[in-house]
């Protein structure tokens, strides 16, 4: 591939970028990982870009990639503890909280998200993408599963596994909100 | 209707219990119990919101380094990403360990032979024994770890296609040195093969992206098979462990029923299904930082080369396989160094076995089962398969016993 595909290809790429950050923040939980794993994806798409089918829609096919790099890049992360050293989704919401009016309420609110960002540290990869998939995306167990190449059984048990994970850590919590 | 459980409230509220969704609603309403579950359930969830869209990311423009990365790579280099943890190359040290393994092979299980021999002689023999016996069985252990090292860009790289050709040939080790040597006694065919598996590295494989669901139930099929098989087979050796008579009674009732040739055929067919399919399926499934799907690939890459030398070695080459050796010489393998190296092939050919099936197991019993059941069922099998390995272990050396 000369530059004019990898300048067509960049310019295709870009009006999906936002989102593919995005999703790749929800299942990473901070900035930077999140950043690499868009970098991943991308890289990974250009370089097997002979595989994507005409019929296909690119942003199914780029999200594809980005959730089987988020669980390679959270699966890297687990093997190297003295590595991860993550900003938590809290901090990027405090942020903009420390603009907004209601301080008091936003501040509860930050906590609570703490506790959501802690919970879901508790999940393995697995949980953490497909609870992320199914909670905060939206997606069918069915759609979940063929995305990961796994089956339909294993995908509901690791959504069960991360609720219930979430509800262990925020419930005491709920209950006092 | 009976309660709802924890697993299908959460369905529920995700709207993915199918056509129960009607039964399941009328049941809470008129369910106090289970309306207050599910209440709770739902408050929890509900308040588990993800972040805000982020519009747009201040100092986050990675397109210049993408665009940068992809010429690199074009000219034949291979940067890592910026800040990215899981593309660094893979670890040089595990290359080097990986690829140690096979050079040294060789000396291993002569090593295990002398030191046998002196531990008959003296005790100080026992731990050398037990060194050599950690040598001779680490390669497909290592071969897991190193796996586990693997950088994610799925054989991009020249470094991690060199890591993944290395815990191959280190986890098939054992089983292809018998193989090697069934054709030539000396060495230099094995160093051959060697350098032709480090040469195989150097190339960049074709893209293996193509659906393996079917290949995986053709595989799990003749699996199926082969495993009735192979469970009876391994029984049979774990009887010789009790005395050599009672594993010769065994083993002439399980060949009237084996060497009828219809069954024959059907378990050829079984092996050479498992190892086509599962060399097709192999590499895909390597995955860093994934220790069972490792184990079940190292395992399935040994059982592979263990198979064709171990059932179709009789076939290839005029020497008998170890299946139709007699009794005395095929539980007596510390009699020469040559017979010595019988000893990793054969105990290694068992725990693949039962560590194929038992990742597979494990995966399988995850869907269905929670998470500390399938840990204690693990440990349970875990224990019974060391049983069996030790037994047909000790019978293999000449221990038995009722002699």
């Amino acid at each position: 591939m000369n530059d004019g595909d990898l300048e067509a290809f960049l310019s295709l790429v870009e009006r999906h970028r936002r989102y593919m950050y995005n999703l790749a923040l929800r299942m990473t939980g901070n900035e930077q990982d999140a950043k690499d794993v868009v970098q991943e994806s991308l890289l990974n798409a250009y370089l097997h870009l002979d595989q994507f089918e005409r019929r296909a829609d690119l942003r199914t096919w780029l999200n594809r990639i980005l959730v089987n790099c988020a669980l390679d890049h959270l699966r890297g992360l687990r093997r190297r503890p003295d590595m991860n050293n993550p900003r938590p989704i809290s901090d990027v919401v405090e942020t903009a909280a420390s603009l907004s009016p209601d301080p008091e309420r936003l501040v509860a609110n930050a906590d609570w998200r703490r506790q959501v960002s802690a919970a879901m540290d508790t999940m393995s990869p697995l949980e953490r993408v497909t609870f992320t998939l199914r909670h905060f995306e939206g997606r069918s167990i069915n759609e979940i599963a063929e995305t990961l190449g796994i089956g339909n059984n294993s995908a509901k048990q690791h959504i069960f596994r991360a609720v219930r994970k979430i509800r262990c850590a925020l419930e005491p919590h709920w209950s006092s909100r | 209707m009976s309660h709802l459980s924890d697993d299908e409230l959460v369905l529920h509220y995700y709207g993915e219990d199918g056509p129960g969704i009607v039964a399941a609603e009328r049941h809470l309403r008129s369910c106090e119990q289970c309306a207050r579950a599910y209440e709770a359930l739902a408050g929890t969830l509900s308040a588990v919101t993800p972040p805000e869209f982020v519009e747009a990311v201040p100092g986050f423009d990675e397109m210049p380094a993408i665009r940068q990365l992809i010429r690199d790579r074009s000219r034949g280099q291979s940067p890592p990403l910026r800040g990215s943890r899981s593309m660094l190359p893979a670890e040089p040290g595990w290359i080097a360990v990986v690829w140690l393994v096979p050079l040294l092979y060789p000396f291993s299980f002569q090593a295990l032979f002398s030191s046998a021999r002196l531990a008959q002689e003296q005790f100080v023999g026992m731990p050398l024994v037990a060194l050599t016996l950690l040598w001779a069985f680490a390669g497909p252990f290592v071969a897991v770890f190193a796996l586990n090292q693997m950088g994610a860009d799925h054989l991009e790289r020249a470094s991690t296609r060199l890591l993944v050709f290395g815990a191959l040939i280190a986890a098939i080790s054992p089983a292809l040195f018998v193989l090697v040597s069934r054709v030539s006694l000396g060495l230099s065919l094995w160093y051959g093969a060697i350098t032709l598996g480090s040469l195989m590295a150097l190339f960049h494989w074709p893209n293996t992206s193509h659906s393996t669901v079917h290949l995986l139930y053709i595989h799990r099929l003749s699996a199926l098979v082969l495993t009735v098989f192979t469970v009876a087979h391994i029984s049979n050796q774990a009887v010789a462990f009790v005395s050599l008579s009672s594993y010769t009674v065994t083993r002439d009732v399980l060949r009237i029923a084996y060497q009828q040739p219809a069954i024959a055929t059907l378990l050829l067919w079984a092996v050479a299904v498992q190892v086509a399919t599962g060399l097709a399926m192999g590499m895909k499934k390597v995955r860093a930082g994934s220790l069972v799907n490792n184990l079940q690939v190292v395992s399935g890459w040994y059982l592979a080369v263990f198979l064709l030398t171990h059932v179709l070695s009789g076939f290839v080459t005029n020497q008998p396989s170890t299946t139709v050796a007699a009794p005395a010489a095929q539980f007596n393998l510390l009699a020469s160094a040559r017979s010595t190296a019988q000893l990793p092939f054969l105990l290694l050919g068992v725990v693949a076995f039962l560590f194929h099936v038992g990742a597979y197991a494990r995966l399988t019993a995850m869907a269905f089962l929670a998470e500390a059941s399938v840990r204690r069922l693990s440990y349970a099998a875990m224990f019974v398969g060391t049983t069996v390995v030790l037994g047909i272990g000790l019978s293999l050396c000449g221990i038995h016993l009722i002699r």
